[in-house]
């Protein structure tokens, strides 16, 4: 007489998932003095706003899970963001069976945890989405808010670098700045 | 561009030729690789398979070698041969019509055996379905057979199963012409390898581009107005990539050839697409859905979609170069055609548009408040306000 049973699997696992996002862009910092100098001054400014020096002459700063790396020589700006997470996950599958027709209980066994890993595969593909959304929401929410730094950055190298060349052209008798127009004016005596 | 150097024919026979079934058939796909014959018909034929005959009639041949040599040359003519136009010639330029600057000996086309075995493969087997192999080694191509085979592939390229079996051969694969023209479809992943361009600058390769200066600024210009439509982030990509580098490659060749005449066509499609402000939008507006999820993704599908006019930097350059060649200078002559080029389509203003729309994408550039306006006191080459010089 034929007999059905039900067996019933679960598996379990458990990955360290990471995901991150990058973007890479130019700075534009105008050549008013020799780039060695204008490099210079944008180190410098970038000190004062919490960068570090790295020892192949980058500035990097970490905001939370957010880098923001500046290539002073080059101008290139480089903002990653980067995410980690540790994520179990479960899975549970039934299956019947039946003593004296079909697969035996091994292979009917076999074959639901095969099935199990691949439902913990595509829970795990939907977690790693999820991170990399994640990643990239961080990035967009920061780049909103590291332009208008950036962009005072290079204000402030601009400034500087119009008063050290007024000074190689002359005596600067007089320097005005207008901060909410931004407007510099520079009289020199040569 | 030929008239003369043809060896003699013997009369002509009374009536049209015989040809068989199969020779019919070639010449059918042979004119329709050359634009006179039913795009449409002419597909079909080359997606059929016949049987080869042990060989060609005589009659046969014959007809092959007058639509191949009356067809290039009816072409090239139509595309810009006709004009009388200047063009550089031993760094000096050259006015007048192609027939009018170049001697009969460097403008006369030579079509060599590769073509003759491709229009037999192409007849007798489906090429898009086929296991026999077919292929020429581009070092044995004459200048005649790139171009030959640059129309056929272009005639070819529409049917995605017949571009997919072409593109894998290195007739084609690897013809600067196809690259010069349509690098979007010579690659099929992210992986881009353009040719050697060098070669197109020298003899009767140049003596094309110049008769094809037209044809490329229309194709480049259809090509980006058809971008607007496309709704495919990697398809756009692809396309993107493969023209950046192409483009790129060329431009090195051209600058180091000595040849910048010869990218004309960068610069009139640049022209052409910027007569006013323009915005990405143009380009990557037909982009459907969000996109792929990594933002970084998305900016070099954008950036991707602009390499045309991200040419504009190189060709800003070669005018900048132009501008500091004294009269007593080599290339003086050169670099004032350039000049009157660049001029001619106000190639600053171009420029400035072109980089005004390729820092839109750029992050990090929005619109900056308080942006130091630099004194005309200091600026460079300007006397300082108050100062006695």
């Amino acid at each position: 007489m034929s007999r059905a049973y039900r067996i019933t699997v679960k598996e379990s696992d458990t990955r360290h998932l990471k995901a991150g996002d990058e973007i890479c862009t130019q700075l534009e910092i105008l050549e008013i003095l020799p780039p060695e100098d204008m490099a210079a001054l944008l180190k410098e400014e970038l000190k004062k706003r919490g960068f570090e020096e790295q020892d192949d002459g980058t500035m990097v700063r970490k905001d939370g899970e957010l880098t923001v790396k500046v290539d002073p020589c080059s101008g290139e700006v480089s903002v990653k963001a980067e995410t980690e997470e540790t994520v179990a996950q479960e899975a549970k599958r039934d299956a019947t069976g039946f003593n004296d027709v079909g697969p035996s209980e091994k292979s009917l066994r076999d074959r639901v945890k095969d099935q199990l890993k691949a439902d913990l595969d595509k829970k795990f593909e939907q977690e790693q989405s999820r991170l990399q959304n994640k990643a990239t929401e961080q990035l967009e929410k920061h780049l909103t808010e590291l332009q208008p730094e950036i962009s005072e950055v290079v204000n402030q190298v601009t400034r500087d670098a119009l008063k050290q060349k007024a000074q190689q052209m002359g005596t600067v008798k007089e320097i005005s700045e207008d901060a909410e127009s931004g407007s510099l004016t520079i009289k020199v005596e040569v | 561009m030929t008239r003369a150097a043809v060896p003699p024919r013997p009369p002509d026979p009374d009536g049209p030729r015989q040809v068989s079934k199969f020779e019919f058939n070639l010449l059918r796909i042979l004119r329709f690789m050359v634009g006179h014959f039913p795009a449409d018909q002419g597909m079909q034929l080359v997606r059929a398979a016949v049987s080869r005959p042990e060989c060609l009639s005589a009659g046969a041949v014959d007809l092959i070698k007058d639509t191949l040599g009356k067809a290039c040359v009816l072409f090239l003519v139509r595309q810009g041969a006709w004009r009388n136009d200047k063009y550089l010639r031993d760094n000096n330029p050259t006015p007048g019509r192609v027939w009018e600057r170049i001697p009969l000996e460097e403008r006369s086309l030579l079509f060599s055996r590769p073509v003759l075995e491709f229009l037999l493969w192409a007849t007798a087997e489906k090429v898009n379905d086929t296991k026999a192999a077919w292929d020429a080694a581009p070092k044995a191509l004459t200048p005649a057979d790139e171009l030959f085979f640059w129309l056929a592939f272009d005639a070819t390229r529409t049917d995605p199963d017949l571009l997919a079996a072409l593109r894998k051969k290195d007739a084609f694969r690897l013809n600067p012409l196809c690259w010069a023209t349509f690098p979007g479809d010579m690659v099929e992943g992210d992986e881009v390898t353009p040719p050697n361009f060098a070669p197109m600058f020298e003899g009767q390769r140049a003596v094309l581009l110049e008769c094809l200066q037209p044809h490329l600024t229309h194709r480049w210009i259809r090509s980006e107005r058809m971008k607007g439509q496309m709704g495919d982030w990697k398809k756009m990509r692809q396309q993107g990539r493969a023209e950046f580098a192409a483009l790129q490659a060329f431009l090195k060749a051209a600058a180091e050839a000595k040849r910048t005449d010869l990218a004309r066509f960068v610069l009139r499609t640049n022209a052409a697409l910027f007569t006013s402000e323009m915005t990405p939008v143009f380009w990557t507006g037909g982009l459907q859905g969000s996109g792929p999820p990594r933002l970084a993704d998305r900016l070099d599908t954008q950036r991707s979609a602009l390499a045309v006019p991200r040419q504009m930097d190189i060709l800003e350059g070669w005018q900048n170069s132009a501008l500091n060649v004294g009269y007593f200078d080599d290339g003086y002559q050169a670099s004032q055609m350039w000049k009157a080029d660049w001029e001619a389509v106000s190639g600053n203003r171009v420029a400035a548009r072109a980089r005004a729309t390729v820092e839109m994408l750029e992050p990090l550039r929005g619109p900056i408040g308080g942006t130091p306006a630099a004194n005309p006191a200091v600026a460079p080459g300007d006397n300082p306000e108050g100062s006695s010089g």
